[in-house]
């Protein structure tokens, strides 16, 4: 396990995105945004459809001249022209873009050519990308004979062969099945581990949490809260609720946990039933509190449940609509 | 260049596996230039069965016969006399002979001043170039007894004696017209079929290759390869000149598949192997400025493939690539001068018939030249107006 990685407030950050902007017509796509990624650093741009997610990639990949702002990857400015910064980008698109008639060894062959490495090393990355993808006993085969999850591995493969420093992943898993859609994630986990700095766009807030060091809401254009998640939860004020379930007598207890200092509220539960539920702030640091309370009150606990706020209700909360709409 | 070289080295192996390509750039030209050849004549040459009926049974009617017979149309033109004009027109309809030539009673007579009905020509719609020749030859033998009679009557409007008319006739028949057109190469060396099937055809497949070229890149444009190679160190350059090399070697490889099966297989003739091979890149390079030019004309695959059909089919019809120019009307004589095939064909037909370097290929490679450089400057002008990204 490597470090974790610094804030690219402290060390010099592989991405430096400043006040990009964007319109398409009268429609602002893009409006002012600005992120920066430091090495090893996993960075979530988490927003619905439309947001302005997979503008926001295009110009950091060079594919979308912004019409204001600036992109650097390690400080080497990123434009629509073949400049040196994009040798260090590895671009991983939403939807699967391979060669169908050529197998999968031509296609990795063939976008690491394009980066310009030497044959030697060309073979060498090949065979280890294959083997990450978990692609080597097919790499002789068509990409049209492959599975869709197949396919999703090696267009992410695809964009690695050439070791880039920031990997750009556009919703790597929209449309995959659990199966492959674990494979992906646990592929991009270590990507992070091993140095590399990811930008992942989803709208799927659970892979935010799972996966990412920080993230970015954005919304119609804008970024409009940046942190790690926790600190995004926080941001929001809205607190855990811990539902307890024991056999009997609960009323002693319910009060005694109400006067617990981090305890802000009773929900449920102390007069008659089997069930406590309590409004508290970071329930995970006050459940030992309450379970060494319960076995002090002689109370047999049966079973815990934990309901923290999660980018959901962040996402809900700073925008005003569902993450899904 | 490495990556010019992967993407061309990419799109050649993909072309490579597909079927359609196989078939439409190498298979196809060979086979139908092949059937043409077959169609056309059994020998493989041009061959004109001429029918002569001649009513006028008088030295000037003999005369065209033994033109039609002269050694410099000899295995080119078969003669056959028939006793009236109705047997003839018979043998025309049947398809024994392709032409027939009727020469009048007092043909010969008109010679001395008189009056003479004139000399007739019986074609047929599937013989035309049969029929061509027998007009020419026909127009080009009254011509010189035209002016035998002219000189004859000439003299006896000046006040010769009518005793002396007919020696003066005779002499006048001896002398030539002092202006005769000559085609060159052609009397030495006739015209093989695939000859100009062979390339006919391969031009017409090749310029196919615009549509494959043209589909290629917006398909890659559909399936987001294009963005991922953008997103690579690989300038708009580099991937349009990797294209480009590759159209032009699938071009150039069809050209002379085309133009190899029919020399090896078919026994078509060419004077001069290096003019093969420059026209040949020539009109790889112009199959690359179109393809180029539909590129930036379209917006989808659809309409690259629907504009590269329109192109190709509008190219080869006005261009020669399905009949003999010289069995068009002059109007689509001149229209072929305007498009690059025509002008490959022009020197495809002059290596075919002993013509050699410069003068068989210098004027199409230039029209060639000037039709890939007008393309390429609106394609260059167009591609500025697009929006960039």
């Amino acid at each position: 396990m490597t470090d974790p990685p610094g804030s690219p407030d402290t060390v010099r950050p592989v991405l430096d995105c400043a006040r990009l902007a964007r319109r398409f017509g009268e429609r602002v796509a893009v409006d002012d945004v600005s992120l920066r990624i430091a090495p090893g650093e996993t960075y979530g741009l988490l927003g619905p459809n439309g947001a302005g997610k997979t503008t926001t990639i295009r110009m950091v990949c060079g594919l979308l001249r912004p019409d204001a702002g600036t992109v650097r990857v390690a400080d080497r400015p990123v434009s629509t022209a073949a400049g040196p910064a994009k040798q260090l980008i590895g671009f991983v698109p939403q939807d699967v873009a391979l060669y169908p008639d050529l197998s999968v060894r031509e296609n990795l062959r063939f976008f690491g050519r394009l980066y310009r490495l030497p044959r030697r090393r060309l073979d060498r990355r090949v065979d280890e990308v294959l083997d990450l993808i978990d692609l080597t006993a097919r790499a002789g085969d068509r990409v049209d004979s492959l599975s869709g999850g197949m396919r999703r591995r090696l267009n992410i493969g695809a964009g690695l062969v050439h070791s880039p420093t920031l990997l750009v992943l556009d919703e790597p898993t929209v449309g995959v099945d659990p199966q492959s859609r674990h494979a992906i994630l646990e592929s991009v986990n270590r990507f992070g581990e091993e140095g590399m700095a990811v930008l992942y766009t989803t709208h799927y807030m659970e892979e935010a949490e799972r996966l990412c060091d920080r993230v970015g809401i954005i919304d119609r254009g804008r970024l409009v809260a940046e942190g790690s998640p926790r600190e995004l939860v926080r941001l929001v004020a809205e607190r855990d609720r811990i539902r307890l379930t024991a056999a009997g007598g609960l009323s002693g207890y319910a009060e005694a946990c109400r006067r617990l200092p981090r305890v802000e509220g009773l929900a449920r539960g102390g007069d008659h039933g089997d069930v406590v539920e309590l409004v508290v702030k970071d329930a995970r640091s006050l459940l030992p509190d309450l379970l060494d309370l319960a076995h002090e009150q002689g109370v047999d606990i049966r079973s815990v449940e934990i309901d923290e706020p999660d980018l959901e209700a962040v996402f809900l909360h700073l925008t005003g609509t569902a993450l899904r709409e | 260049m490495g990556a010019v070289l992967a993407i061309a080295a990419k799109d050649l192996r993909q072309r490579m596996r597909d079927r359609s390509a196989w078939v439409i750039v190498f298979l196809a030209p060979v086979l139908i230039s092949a059937l043409m050849a077959l169609a056309f004549n059994n020998n493989d040459e041009f061959r004109a069965d001429i029918a002569v009926v001649d009513l006028d049974r008088g030295p000037a009617a003999a005369g065209l016969t033994q033109v039609l017979k002269s050694p410099e149309l000899r295995g080119t033109v078969h003669v056959r006399s028939y006793g009236t004009e109705a047997a003839a027109r018979r043998a025309v309809d049947a398809a024994d002979v392709h032409a027939a030539v009727v020469v009048p009673a007092g043909f010969t007579a008109s010679l001395h001043g008189g009056a003479a009905a004139p000399v007739k020509v019986l074609d047929s719609v599937d013989y035309g170039l049969q029929a061509q020749l027998a007009r020419a030859v026909t127009e080009s033998y009254v011509a010189q007894v035209n002016a035998d009679r002219l000189s004859v009557t000439t003299a006896v409007a000046a006040g010769t004696p009518e005793r002396d008319v007919s020696r003066l006739a005779a002499k006048a028949a001896l002398l030539r017209l002092p202006e005769q057109v000559r085609a060159q190469g052609l009397p030495d060396d006739p015209l093989k079929v695939i000859s100009y099937f062979g390339p006919s055809m391969g031009m017409f497949f090749v310029l196919f290759t615009v549509g494959f070229g043209a589909r290629s890149y917006f398909v890659e444009q559909q399936q987001g390869t294009l963005d991922r190679i953008a997103a690579a160190p690989v300038g708009r350059g580099a991937l349009l000149i990797g294209k480009s090399v590759s159209t032009f070697v699938y071009s150039l490889a069809g050209l002379a598949t085309v133009t190899l099966v029919s020399w090896l297989a078919f026994g078509a003739r060419w004077a001069d192997p290096l003019g093969v091979a420059v026209l040949s890149v020539a009109m790889a390079v112009c199959v690359v400025c179109l393809t180029a030019l539909v590129i930036a004309l379209v917006r989808t695959e659809q309409q690259a493939q629907g504009l590269a059909s329109i192109l190709v089919f509008a190219l080869a019809l006005l261009g020669g690539n399905f009949v003999f120019a010289s069995g068009t009307t002059p109007l689509i004589r001149r229209l072929a001068q305007f498009t690059p095939n025509g002008w490959a064909l022009r020197g495809f037909t002059d290596l075919g018939t002993g013509v050699r370097g410069w003068d068989a290929v210098g004027a199409p490679l230039l029209g060639i030249a000037a039709f890939s450089a007008v393309v390429a400057a609106v394609t260059a002008v167009l591609l500025r107006l697009r929006r960039t990204p």
